[in-house]
């Protein structure tokens, strides 16, 4: 500042006191408009770039696997006390109690088909123990919608298990007709 | 009539400040709301849930599963990307090169067998991104994933690991990643899914 004013009287001899006093009063209009564009034109990028939710996640904790030397330390689950539940492609989804065949019930993934039943298990069960068991050619987006309406239930206890032979017997015999059933489990 | 018309040949002058004062809040708002992804190779649709627990950003390995059942690898953090590819060059015998290190911690995710690394992370990103991906091999056979998941977790304790797939994933491809990881006794993980707010439909 201090080497501007110098400048500025040796340039201009009369003297800075009388250039202070002719200042304009008058307000200075910048033009703004180009400024004003820039803005928007940012503003418009950054909210269409923006995604502003964030992914959340379902933790998940799986049992350790059973190898065959530790294989007869392991208690399986109270018939009596185990919900499985099926998922299959195409979205079909079987469910059943214990290990019987007549237990065996079809529901659909909408209208909370599913939280009635886990209402329902909970209630008539001590020790629930709920068992998923997708089916290999069912999607992802099925498991997860089964994990998260057990997470919103009371079911504290649940696992995920593989779809062996044993199920599908189960489900041929109920007399389930899929499609996916038809086909060999590996 | 014509001094009506002529009336104001000046431009008008409006008084534009409240209105870049908040064209500008907006920008920064946004400027530090956005956070830059870079483009991934696998294009996921992720499921819902109603799940409130948000993705830890740090210490996390992200395995991804397309809906063909592809599988890619990202490590959160940057500086064990060095050590997590020395190691797995370790396990495998082979030789990595000083640029094939630093290309490799720039890298957000990658999804090929280790033999094909090597050539692809000296291509630029532009070519790393059209090349076809094969995905990280996961059979019983041949399981460069659970090396992968071993050596991360040598080089990084207390890593958190998360699977992220597709709606459409089948089941028996995210089988695999699971079986290898609870063969390797990480048993605790995370289902990365969208916040569901009710109108997305089952």
């Amino acid at each position: 500042m201090k080497e501007f004013d110098e400048f500025e009287e040796f340039d201009n001899p009369i003297g800075e006191g009388r250039r202070k006093r002719t200042v304009s009063r008058e307000s200075v209009f910048t033009d703004m408009n180009a400024m004003v564009d820039l803005a928007f034109l940012l503003l418009t990028f950054f909210m269409l770039t923006t995604t502003m939710t964030k992914p959340n996640v379902i933790e998940l904790v799986m049992p350790v696997p059973t190898d065959e030397d530790r294989a007869e330390d392991v208690q399986p689950v109270k018939e009596s006390r185990a919900l499985t539940i099926v998922p299959f492609p195409n979205d079909e989804l079987y469910i059943f109690r214990g290990l019987a065949a007549e237990n065996v019930r079809e529901l659909t993934y909408d209208s909370g088909e599913l939280k009635a039943e886990l209402e329902d298990f909970m209630a008539a069960t001590d020790e629930p123990m709920v068992i998923i068991k997708p089916h290999p050619d069912s999607n992802y987006r099925n498991l997860v919608d089964i994990i998260d309406e057990i997470n919103q239930s009371a079911v504290r206890r649940y696992a995920i298990d593989d779809f062996r032979e044993t199920d599908r017997a189960i489900l041929a015999e109920a007399g389930i007709e899929s499609s996916a059933l038809k086909k060999d489990v590996e | 009539m014509a001094r009506k018309r002529g009336l104001s040949k000046k431009t008008p002058h409006l008084d534009m400040n409240p209105m870049v004062d908040m064209a500008f809040l907006l920008v920064t708002f946004f400027l530090l709301a956005t956070t830059f992804k870079l483009p991934e190779q696998a294009d996921i649709e992720l499921p819902y849930s109603y799940s409130e627990v948000d993705i830890p950003e740090t210490n996390l390995l992200t395995i991804t599963v397309d809906r063909q059942g592809l599988i890619f690898l990202s490590l959160s953090n940057h500086e064990f990307r060095r050590p997590w590819l020395n190691r797995m060059a370790s396990i495998y015998d082979m030789e990595i090169t000083r640029e094939a290190e630093e290309a490799f911690s720039e890298l957000s995710g990658f999804g090929l067998p280790l033999e094909e690394l090597k050539p692809w992370l000296r291509l630029d990103r532009k070519e790393q991104l059209a090349h076809e991906s094969r995905g990280i091999p996961a059979d019983t056979l041949n399981n460069e994933l659970s090396d992968w998941l071993i050596a991360a977790r040598s080089v990084q304790p207390g890593l958190r690991f998360a699977i992220k797939a597709d709606q459409v994933t089948p089941y028996r491809k995210l089988d695999r990643v699971i079986k290898t990881m609870t063969a390797n006794r990480i048993l605790r993980f995370n289902l990365v899914t969208e916040k569901r707010t009710g109108d997305e439909g089952i």
